[in-house]
């Protein structure tokens, strides 16, 4: 069995039983092995977390795609070569990503995470992060927490490509109020160390993730549009 | 003769042609074309629903009782386009650039539109004050840095920007606004529902709290100030983290919902004026909630 034949077995299986071949190609293939445990990894902590997700607004969508293009994670699909089963995965890990399901499922695992840390007051002491770890030691796919606090986090407003060929005005406002979100999680993620069961503070806190993804949805529309569309 | 004449007629007509020129000139340079005012007039049946989207300029909407949307607009550069579309009872106005690169001020472009008193209004733009009198209908803004002043409008408001503020005067309707540092003030409402969120700005509440109305206002660090009359009916719920919550009003406990306890974390207040017909909530996280006597 080839990556790309598993990938498609991948999408369709639920839960079921796998077959002789996938699982000698499972066993076979570093890369699929991990793409496989993120995806179960991803489906169980869904599970554990029982929220109805909502598909992400489209320019969400959009940003977020941009923002790991332009991160280098990665990248337009390409046809691998043979034997190129990390590229395959990666290819199809993004071929996935890009499916409505599966994209609104993946982004809303990482406002859940937001949740999580919230609820949790701490990722080392979740139950995500313990799961998710051993899967990111084997795997070159980001995990969803990861994503999460490496590209949503941490990015700022120069590293949004395009944004400073904008509008100055739009430009500072956009850069000025990321400060004050970012200030705002810092504040929040002090209150809730601080005060693990304190539902105020993580409600502030998740209210604070939520504003900046949406503020850097804005900012990558900008970008990408040159202004309003 | 022939000769005389033919050359007499070319001198003329070359007189003629350099004078049209000069004109020509005069005119271009006194008005230039692009500066000129251009105004568009849809005819449409009741509630038609209006979609402005402009990337920087002031934003006037107001309403006559003609069932006519009328759009006017200015674009100093002459850099932009103007698209308008119109379908049935939609109508839409678009602002585009000719050219690529385009600095920002040359895109700015000023509209007034005036639309019957019972339409539907979008607007998006990115800065620029936008101004909305008299409309009733469902409203929805998005910007970053404009903005917002309605006044006497009735319907369902939806307001969302970045740093623009939002000023809704004599409001009628439902009002949910959400800012990132932008400051929002409700004067003198007749709102039966406000949710409004800001994270930096303030928010002040200047007017009756409706019996069943809902008021949910919540910030990061701004203030947040309600005025109240003695004869207002309401249960409130104020609570600020990491800040003060200052009353002057005489609340009684709340004799509704389940009896709350009181919050180790941060300043709270629980309470009831008079039969508790609204709900009222505060909440903030450093900032400082007001809720003071009404003048």
């Amino acid at each position: 069995m080839k990556c790309e034949q598993f990938l498609e077995v991948l999408e369709q299986q639920d839960a079921v039983e796998l077959q002789d071949p996938v699982r000698a190609h499972l066993q076979d293939c570093d890369a699929c092995r991990a793409l496989s445990a993120d995806f179960e990894a991803i489906r169980t902590i869904a599970l554990q977390l029982d929220v109805d997700v909502a598909a992400p607004a489209e320019r969400v969508w959009i940003s977020l795609r941009n923002q790991l293009e332009a991160e280098g994670l990665i990248h337009e699909p390409q046809i691998a070569p043979p034997g190129a089963s990390i590229n395959v995965t990666v290819r199809g890990w993004w071929a996935n990503f890009q499916r409505p399901a599966f994209a609104g499922a993946f982004l809303g695992l990482l406002i859940a995470a937001a949740g999580t840390f919230s609820y949790f007051s701490n990722f080392s002491q979740t139950s995500v992060q313990t799961q998710l770890i051993p899967v990111q030691e084997a795997s070159y796919v980001p995990s969803a927490d990861s994503v999460f606090k490496e590209e949503v986090l941490t990015v700022g407003s120069n590293s949004i490509p395009g944004l400073q060929r904008q509008d100055t005005a739009v430009t500072d406002s956009i850069r000025r109020n990321l400060r004050i979100v970012d200030n705002f999680i810092a504040v929040c993620e002090k209150s809730v160390r601080e005060q693990p069961d304190n539902q105020m503070a993580r409600e502030y806190l998740y209210g604070a993730y939520q504003q900046k993804a949406e503020l850097l949805a804005t900012a990558m529309n900008h970008s990408m549009t040159g202004g309003l569309q | 003769m022939k000769v005389s004449f033919n050359a007499s007629f070319n001198a003329k007509s070359v007189r003629a042609g350099a004078l049209g020129a000069i004109m020509a000139g005069f005119v271009l340079a006194a008005s230039p074309a692009h500066a000129d005012r251009i105004e568009k007039h849809f005819a449409v049946q009741s509630k038609p629903k209006i979609t402005v989207r402009n990337s920087t300029g002031r934003i006037q909407v107001k309403a006559w009782t003609k069932s006519e949307v009328m759009v006017a607009w200015t674009n100093a550069s002459g850099k932009a386009v103007v698209e308008t579309e119109v379908a049935g009872n939609r109508v839409e106005v678009a602002t585009r650039m000719n050219e690529d690169g385009a600095p920002a001020d040359d895109t700015k472009t000023d509209f007034e539109i005036t639309v019957p008193v019972e339409s539907e209004l979008s607007v998006r733009t990115d800065s620029g004050n936008v101004t909305v009198e008299s409309v009733h209908g469902d409203m929805t803004f998005d910007t970053v840095g404009a903005n917002l002043q309605l006044t006497d409008v009735d319907g369902y408001m939806v307001a969302k920007t970045i740093d623009g503020s939002l000023v809704c005067t004599r409001c009628s309707g439902k009002l949910e606004a959400n800012s990132i540092s932008g400051n929002v003030q409700m004067i003198s409402p007749t709102l039966d529902s406000v949710r409004v969120q800001t994270s930096s700005g303030n928010i002040l509440f200047d007017g009756s709290f409706l019996s069943r109305g809902i008021y949910i206002m919540k910030n990061f660090s701004g203030t947040i100030e309600v005025h109240f009359s003695p004869s207002d009916s309401f249960d409130v719920n104020a609570t600020s983290l990491k800040g003060d919550v200052i009353n002057q009003a005489t609340f009684k406990p709340d004799t509704h919902g389940n009896p709350r306890p009181a919050s180790k974390w941060g300043q709270s207040l629980f309470g009831t004026m008079n039969e508790g017909h609204a709900k009222v909530e505060l909440s903030s996280f450093s900032g400082t909630i007001k809720i003071l006597k009404r003048d």
